[in-house]
Formats: C-alpha cells, sequence, structure tokens
C-alpha cells in the first residue's frame, strides 16, 4: 500500500469558555488508518497545511476496538466512535468535531459527565446486597429473554445516541436514550426487577421518559445498533402499568 | 412514594397525548364527516347537520368542556413541548425525525388556522345570526375566494396529518407498539387513516362549491 496524503480538518478549542476555530492537516499516511491512529500519527508531528507548528489535538480513545465508547466525535457530521471510522471508507477533507450537545474541555474532548448523571437517576444497577438472603444465585431465564436483554448490554456510554437526539442538550433536562435502554435493561433482570418500579418512578419525573419525542435518531446512530426505540416503547408500556398502580393500587 | 403522581411531569405529558386523540381527535373526525354532507346541498346541509347539532340539550356545555377546554390545553402543553425541540434535520434526514420536526410545526399552524376558522364561524355567528341559519351559504362565500379556499385546505391537511402522526407516536408512547415491524406497521395503518381523513375533509370542503 503506498503513503498517500490524507485531508483532516479538525475543529479546534482552546479551553471550555473559548471560542471555537478550524485548522486543516495534511498527513502523510496510509489510507488503513483509523481516525483514532490517524489522530496518533499527527500527535507526532502537529503541523497545519499552511507549515505552522500547532498544538497536539487533544482527544480521548482506549480500546480501539469498538467497546469503550471515548473516541465518539462528530465525524463528517456523523456521531460515532473514531476507532470504528475507517478513513478509507471516509470522503476527506475528514471534517473532526467535538461531540455535540456536551461540553467541550479542550478540542475534541468532551465532558460526557451527563451520560454518568443519567446512568445515576434511573439506579442502572442490580443490588446484589440486600436485606435478603443472597446466597441462592438469581433465577435462570429463558435463552429469548438473555439474547433480547443481550442487545442492550452492549452500550458502552458513547453518547453518539444522545448527541443525535433533538430533545436532548443543555437547554432540556432530559435523560437521553442510552440511560433510558439501561433502565429497560435492569429492569428485565432476575434480580434487578426487585427495583423495577423505583426505576419507573425515576423516569417519569423530570427529564424522564416523557421527554422523548420519537424523532427515533438515536437507533439510526448507535453503533452497537442497540434496538433503543424498542426500549423506549416497553418503558412506555411498563411506565403504563405503573401509572395505573400508582393512580389505582396496588402499588 | 409514588412518584409519578407526586410529581405532575408524567400525567400532564399522558393527559396531553391522550386529550389529542379523546376528545379532541375524535371530534376531527366528526366534524369532518358531519361537513362532508356539504354534498348532500344546502337544505339537506342547513337543516339535517347545523340545525340538528343546535338543537342539541345542554350543547354550550358540551362545546366548552367537550372541545374547547382539551384542545385549549393540548395547544398550550403541546406549545411547551415544542419549545423543546432542537431539530437538525439536515444532519438527520430520517423520516421519523422529519415527522417529529413536522408534527410540532403543524400543531402551531392548526393553532393560527383555528384562530381564524373558529373566529370566522363559531364566534361571528354571536352577532350575525345569519352565519348560523344558512350555515351553508356563508361557508360557500368564504370559500368562493380562492385564498380562502386554499386557507382550509392548508389547515385541514395539517390537522389530519397531526392526528395521524400523533396516533403512530402515541402507540409508542403508551407502549402499544415496541418493536421495530410493528412501529412501522402501524406507521403505515396511520397513513391510511390520514389518506381516508384527508379524502372526507377535501370532499366536504368541495361540496360547499358544488
Amino acid at each position: 500500500m503506498t503513503e498517500q496524503s490524507i485531508h483532516l480538518r479538525i475543529r479546534r478549542q482552546d479551553r471550555s469558555d473559548s471560542g471555537p476555530y478550524w485548522q486543516d492537516f495534511a498527513i502523510p499516511a496510509h489510507a488503513d488508518h483509523n481516525i483514532v491512529s490517524l489522530l496518533m500519527a499527527l500527535r507526532e508531528n502537529p503541523v497545519t497545511v499552511s507549515g505552522q507548528r500547532v498544538d497536539p489535538v487533544v482527544w480521548e480513545h482506549n480500546c480501539m476496538e469498538e467497546v469503550c465508547g471515548a473516541c465518539a466525535m462528530l465525524i463528517n457530521g456523523v456521531p460515532r466512535p473514531s476507532c470504528s471510522a475507517l478513513v478509507a471508507e471516509l470522503d476527506q477533507p475528514i471534517r473532526l468535531e467535538p461531540l455535540p450537545k456536551f461540553p467541550v474541555v479542550r478540542d475534541l474532548l468532551v465532558d460526557r459527565r451527563r451520560i454518568d448523571q443519567g446512568l445515576k437517576q434511573v439506579k442502572a444497577w442490580i443490588k446484589i446486597d440486600g436485606v435478603w438472603d443472597t446466597h441462592e444465585g438469581a433465577p435462570r431465564i429463558g435463552p429469548a429473554e438473555w439474547a433480547a436483554n443481550y442487545l442492550y448490554s452492549r452500550c458502552m456510554s458513547c453518547g453518539c445516541c444522545m448527541a443525535a437526539c433533538p430533545q436532548f442538550g443543555s437547554h432540556s433536562a432530559f435523560l437521553g436514550p442510552a440511560p433510558l435502554a439501561q433502565a429497560r435493561l435492569m429492569n428485565a433482570h432476575p434480580t434487578g426487577r426487585y427495583d423495577k418500579a423505583e426505576r419507573l418512578h425515576a423516569i417519569m419525573g423530570d427529564g424522564g421518559l416523557s421527554d422523548c419525542g420519537n424523532a427515533q435518531n438515536c437507533v439510526r446512530v448507535c453503533p452497537k445498533e442497540i434496538p433503543l426505540t424498542t426500549a423506549i416503547g416497553e418503558l412506555g408500556r411498563q411506565t403504563t402499568v405503573q401509572m395505573l398502580k400508582d393512580i389505582f393500587g396496588p402499588r | 412514594m409514588s412518584a409519578s403522581i407526586d410529581n405532575p411531569h408524567f400525567l400532564l405529558r399522558r393527559l396531553h397525548s391522550l386529550l389529542g386523540l379523546l376528545p379532541v381527535g375524535a371530534f376531527l373526525i366528526f366534524h369532518l364527516w358531519e361537513n362532508s354532507q356539504s354534498r348532500f346541498g344546502a337544505e339537506h346541509y342547513n337543516e339535517h347537520v347545523v340545525a340538528a347539532l343546535k338543537g342539541m340539550n345542554y350543547l354550550p356545555l358540551m362545546e366548552i368542556f367537550v372541545i374547547a377546554l382539551p384542545l385549549l390545553f393540548h395547544a398550550g402543553y403541546g406549545l411547551v413541548i415544542t419549545a423543546q425541540m432542537r431539530a437538525e434535520l439536515a444532519r438527520y434526514s430520517y423520516t421519523r425525525n422529519r415527522l417529529y420536526w413536522m408534527q410540532r410545526v403543524s400543531g402551531i399552524g392548526i393553532l393560527l388556522f383555528l384562530l381564524m376558522h373558529v373566529g370566522m364561524t363559531r364566534i361571528a355567528g354571536f352577532w350575525d345570526p345569519n352565519v348560523g341559519d344558512d350555515l351553508f351559504a356563508h361557508m360557500q362565500a368564504l370559500l368562493s375566494q380562492p385564498w380562502m379556499l386554499g386557507l382550509y385546505l392548508v389547515g385541514l391537511l395539517l390537522s389530519v396529518f397531526h392526528l395521524a402522526n400523533g396516533l403512530a407516536s402515541m402507540a409508542i408512547v403508551w407502549g402499544l407498539t415496541t418493536s421495530v415491524r410493528a412501529q412501522a406497521l402501524f406507521g403505515w395503518v396511520c397513513v391510511l387513516i390520514g389518506l381516508l381523513l384527508a379524502a372526507m375533509g377535501v370532499h366536504g370542503l368541495m361540496g360547499f362549491l358544488s
């Protein structure tokens, strides 16, 4: 494979409170790069097309195999993990921007704490220590239910679904699709379902399920192909039942 | 304990969803069916449709509690929901995203149309009894102006779209349709419902001009 010049346009920002600006780079490299490895190559020699040596570009990356979610950014206008974005399949100049809807820390590094806050809000965990006897393992579940649940367990909290959501952002308290899908997953777990009502009450409050507008962008951009809109429909059904229980009893 | 009833957020949004179908959507269907009878001529329309309705007992109460108040709540809370929208249609040009945007934009359009429509018929009837006594002639005079006919066509189609698309998203919200397949199938059912209602509505509008 011969080396060629790869044209990158990067939206940069020096501080969280300073304005963004664009820089162009031409990187002599093989076409079999992904965006993370290309940014690593750029870091070795961060010189713009006009010959100016600049600060290396800041971005997050970790696993390089699309399971950690750290490297999500806007690539040619689409939110996606950069490790699985192959240079050979992208139109040049390749435009890199920080993941939208999340506050920029520097360059392509964003503060994704809102994902964690959402997961906390919906109690996206299983309580294994409790007042009941935990010596016996959780009841087993059938293979069909296991297969359906597995789809949601692939979520890596990359935030692409939230970046694409027209209801999510600094203007609203909406949790976003990823934490909602985790509520769906934990509600289906044999031990997790003991806290189902608590989780449903959490998503029936401000910023919860009812702030979803069914634009369904989330399911289109999810790199793990998680059926987010099915989770939202299932939670719709669970909250309908929960609402009837809350109004008419028994809880 | 019961956060869902202590915090009105969820109940208000579900009430907004429910009122959109019952009674507001149901009234739209009834209203289009009634007015499709303009086809049977001025005498039939004025006597068997308009006069029959005007002769109903408790009519003002029904107009207020079954039509006006639910509609006002649906419109008012709909505007609150619309303010949450940050649609990026160019970036995400998917059908559902466009429908999401269109649902909110059509809501504002319908609200403006209804202010005009109710003002020119029901409200105008308060000080001009001729409007109610010969509604057929009143509507014929209005719709004979091409720009007014255009406005009515736009208002009608926006309303029918808003109801049909609202039904599809209502099914997801309440948890009737969950799988991708069910949502797509019911979406097509709603397209069919929308087309039928649009045909009935246009048929009724044209009836005033024949």
